[in-house]
């Protein structure tokens, strides 16, 4: 008990009343550009008004925020919080979230996914005569809207209540295939989900524990049942529609239980969480064709009744049995059982030809736990040795591998001198084993006996991991960095994925050259390797790949604070290299690699804020990126390149742009905190 | 000087005995924070309570006088210029946010051994940057270096744009969910934002239905939808069929040779489409 009778608080600058800022500007984007809009909005060239803001009200008891970013842009984002601090809160906020993918796509096809007036339908994209002539410009785009609401009561120190709801509403336009027997259109879709999102819980809280029992729910549905198209290819061209299924409405509804508790014992720590959900499906289906005169089997029932059972469980526990030592035990448990019944099915082959050959749909169910145990011992006041055991199991149904088991054993030194350095080396290895590879599933699938899907194969994983990171005693930097490799090794596997390979590096530097400026470096490196065997001739191995796929970024920044007491400047660059090598070779062929996937991203972005008054600052920011890419899978690939394929002929990505921006942000209320009188 | 019962001394006037010293505007930003709300009792500048010393610990000898050439005592301090240790830091915080760390803090990497509350929060700022989706991220890649990489890939979340957040899928504190999910299992955090793949379809893919990370990278990668491998070599890691032989894609294959549809464009999507599962009725090689 301390004697607080004298802690008047009398110079506590306690907050009443309003302060708020708003900011409105105006920007210019010199090109257009989906990949640089992505996530901003900013991918039209063009001249965007834009308001920012943000404010604060309170009184004695209550509270109430807002905040507004990027109203002018398709990334706008505005938010209202507020509540009587102790006792309850709320929230209702608002997000757009732009997804742009290609500006440059092309089709034929009409709003309805129709061919156009005047079509000529062929065998082959070459003879599509009337196609330069029917193209028109469709960006391949998409806009997703959030809406979160909640809010949460406290009574007492004990219980609290929470319930928050979101609703995202994704519509635009994708990609999909449209395929018919050996020819297909790349369609551009339009698509329309919404997702409603409901949780709901109740915690009782305790000064050494917490519970928790929550519901959470989510909703989907789509717009559209189905997809229906025209083949541009005369071969197949029906004066009726192909007909695809769409994404179907379905739903997920869970209950969890989870707690925790402290005890004195060894100082541990006991976590648990139980969870119990059910998901569903029951969308009417289509038909097994949608053109008429085609002899189809009735549908052996009208909806799926799908249905998917799921269990989860995990317990921590974590203890100090004695001083320096650190035990942990963690088990968890998930199971997914789809009860979806199981019905024989006789489709009808793209619409055209009945298979009449039934064949059941399979409802894939697994069950997976995981026990982790490690334990840490501080040596002297600076070493710890960590050790640890980690054993996984996957049980499967219907799947090649019924039963997989992985134990992973690793061991860790940390050396910690206290404030200023730590450095961590971290080393294991895991094998991964099956029971056995069922070949009766391989065959029912028509898939090459020595063939082992990499997920399901035997696997042999060794890993090293070294992170350090140092401030040094009175020196104004701080440096870090990481590397992490790991070697995986399917020995066993005839055909599939042999090895892989990920090294990673990073390091960074950060200088704080005075009270008011700062300066970083970053850099980053990543490669990951692969190989796999292949076989044209559904025989033994008679092609291989290797792949090398190679990341590297670097980071420069220097921020500049109250200079001339008026301006705060910053400097970013940003600059990413990517490289993806594929070396194919055949026994009939030889080595022939394909070009290398590249991406090349410069970025520069320089902020000023100018403060002209206690109450208007000016801001400014420049920004320039260029992205260009080398792609193989667009690179000169037209709508008609392909002779059994209409593409949508999107370019790679290739922009060199500026951004230019600049605005006035007015503040209501006082800059500066004064203590109280 | 207030007189802790059998403990350290306390200073006699509170945060007035503080402010008489500490007066600079980051030090007084935290009466812009839901610290220092007098009508929450909870808070350390509620009714009662300690005040600044309800964090930075017994400050009745760092407040007394000192002797000419004697270093002042300390108090604890977080951050930048902390002296206590890791535990030492986050004691004090823990003391009051215990219900909001119980369940996915202990024993993971962010536990109370390894980083401190300060080392990610900054809780005299009237906006936490690790609390706000714009500048999140940063926060986070100062420790996850490779994921700050990895979001700076051709294909990634709009992390770096700060328009999602690590939090999206993440949560630090209160999980006892793999990689500190959001949701009980990576499918089931997936499907928050992208419940058309979720289902059940009435032809599934038996990959989608287990693991997405089976087929995509989330923090980002060099391949178009975040996948973890070019297409179509991707698919045929896993698909050899017979009747649809798993031809070799070479430099042949270019439009410089005879461009072929399984290697182009979307490649074996060019006609599977439908990936993710499919719920028409002929639906099982989905194509439809």
């Amino acid at each position: 008990d301390v004697d607080t009778s004298e802690w008047l608080c009398e110079s506590c600058p306690f907050e009443t009343g309003y302060r708020a800022e708003y900011e409105a500007g105006v920007s210019n984007v010199s090109e257009d550009a989906a990949r640089f809009g992505n996530g901003n909005g900013y991918d039209e060239e063009g001249t965007y008004a834009n308001f920012d803001g943000s404010g604060h009200y309170t009184t004695d008891d209550y509270q109430l925020d807002w905040m507004i970013e990027d109203l002018g842009l398709a990334s706008r984002f505005a938010e209202i919080s507020g509540g009587k601090q102790g006792n309850y809160g709320f929230y209702l906020a608002y997000r757009e979230l732009p997804y742009r993918l290609f500006d440059t796509t092309q089709t034929i096809f009409t709003g309805s996914l129709g061919v156009p007036a005047g079509w000529v339908g062929a065998g082959s994209t070459s003879g599509m005569t009337a196609l330069d002539s029917s193209l028109r410009t469709r960006g391949i785009e998409s806009d997703r809207r959030i809406l979160d609401a909640g809010g949460h009561w406290l009574s007492g120190e004990q219980w609290r209540v929470f319930a928050d709801f979101r609703r995202q509403n994704n519509e635009g336009i994708d990609i999909i295939a449209g395929s018919g027997f050996s020819q297909a259109a790349q369609l551009p879709r339009v698509h329309d989900y919404e997702t409603d999102q409901i949780d709901l819980g109740i915690q009782y809280r305790l000064p050494r524990g917490s519970a928790t029992l929550a519901y959470y729910g989510s909703f989907f549905s789509n717009s559209n049942d189905s997809l229906s198209w025209q083949s541009p290819f005369a071969t197949i061209m029906n004066p009726e529609r192909n007909v695809m299924a769409e994404a179907p409405d379905n739903e997920f509804q869970q209950l969890t239980l989870s707690g925790h508790y402290r005890f004195d014992t060894w100082r541990s720590v006991v976590a648990a969480s139980l969870a119990t959900g059910k998901g569903e499906q029951d969308d009417g289906l289509l038909p097994y064709t949608s053109l008429s005169g085609i002899p189809s089997d009735p549908l052996p029932r009208s909806s799926l009744d799908g249905s998917v059972d799921t269990t989860n469980f995990a317990v921590t526990w974590t203890a100090r049995p004695m001083d320096g030592l650190r035990v942990k035990a963690a088990y968890r448990y998930d199971d997914r059982d789809n009860t979806t019944p199981q019905t024989e099915w006789t489709r009808v082959i793209v619409d055209l030809v009945n298979s009449g050959e039934p064949e059941q749909n399979i409802p894939y169910s697994f069950e997976r736990s995981k026990l982790n145990l490690s334990a840490e011992y501080r040596l002297f006041s600076d070493w710890r040795l960590s050790a640890g055991y980690d054993y996984k199991t996957l049980d499967r149904d219907f799947q090649e591998v019924a039963e997989q088991t992985e134990d992973t054993g690793w061991g860790q030194v940390r050396w910690k001198p206290r404030g200023w350095a730590d450095l961590r080396l971290r080393g294991g290895a895991s094998r991964r084993d099956i029971d056995r590879y069922d070949l009766s599933v391989t065959a029912s699938a028509g898939q090459n006996p020595l063939l082992r899907k990499y997920n399901l194969a035997y696997r042999y994983r060794e890993f090293l991991e070294f992170v350090a990171s140092a401030s040094l005693p009175n020196a104004p930097l701080s440096v870090g960095a990481t590397f992490y490799r790991s070697d995986d090794d399917y020995s066993r596997s005839l055909l599939g994925m042999t090895d892989a390979r990920e090294t990673r590096l990073t390091t960074d530097l950060t200088w704080t050259i005075s009270e008011t400026a700062s300066a970083y470096l970053v850099y980053g490196d990543e490669q990951i390797e692969a190989s796999q065997l292949g076989s044209a001739g559904f025989g033994d191995a008679d092609w291989s790949a290797a792949h090398d796929d190679n990341f590297d970024h670097l980071g420069i920044g220097l921020a500049l604070r109250n200079v001339a007491e008026k301006l705060d400047l910053s400097f970013d660059y940003t600059r990413g290299n990517g490289d993806s090598a594929i070396g194919v070779t055949t026994d009939t062929n030889g080595f022939r690699p394909l070009p290398d996937l590249e991406s090349k991203l410069d970025s520069l972005r320089i902020e000023a804020e100018y403060r002209h008054s206690e109450q208007l600052e000016i801001t400014a920011t420049l920004r320039y990126e260029q992205f260009s890419a080398d792609d193989w899978a667009l690179q000169e690939v037209e709508p008609a390149t392909i002779s059994t394929l209409l593409t949508l002929g999107a370019d790679p990505y290739d922009y060199d742009l500026w951004v230019f921006g600049v605005g006035f942000r007015y503040r209501f209320g006082d800059r500066d905190i004064a203590l109280a009188e | 000087q207030a007189d802790g019962e059998d403990g350290p001394d306390y200073s006699r006037k509170g945060a007035d005995s503080c402010f008489a010293c500490h007066d600079d505007q980051a030090t007084l930003a935290v009466f812009r924070t839901p610290h220092a709300v007098p009508t929450d009792s909870r808070t350390p500048f509620g009714h009662d309570q300690l005040q600044c010393e309800a964090c930075h610990g017994p400050g009745g000898e760092h407040a007394a006088r000192v002797r000419r050439g004697q270093e002042r005592p300390g108090v604890i301090a977080f951050g930048e210029g902390a002296t206590g240790t890791v535990a030492e830091q986050n004691a004090y915080c823990i003391d009051c946010h215990a219900s909001d760390t119980g369940l996915g803090w202990h024993g993971t990497a962010h536990d109370d051994d390894t980083i401190t509350c300060a080392g990610c929060h900054t809780s005299h700022a009237a906006s936490d940057p690790v609390l706000e989706t714009s500048t999140q991220a940063e926060v986070c890649f100062d420790c996850h270096q490779q994921q700050r990489t990895q979001s700076l890939k051709p294909f990634a979340h709009v992390v770096d744009e700060g328009k999602m957040d690590c939090g999206s899928c993440h949560s630090v504190h209160d999980t006892t969910f793999d990689a500190m999910l959001v949701r009980q299992t990576l499918n089931q955090t997936c499907h928050e934002c992208h419940a058309e793949t979720r289902g059940p379809h009435l032809w599934e893919h038996a990959p989608v239905a287990e693991d997405c990370s089976t087929c995509h990278e989330p923090h980002g990668s060099n391949h178009p939808g975040m996948l973890t491998m070019r297409g179509p070599m991707l698919c045929q890691s896993c698909h050899s069929q017979a009747g649809h032989p798993s031809l070799a894609q070479d430099s042949d294959s270019l439009p410089s040779g005879i461009a072929s549809q399984y290697l182009l464009g979307q490649n074996c999507m060019n006609c599977h489409g439908q990936v993710h599962g499919s719920n028409h009725p002929s639906g099982s090689k989905l194509m439809r």
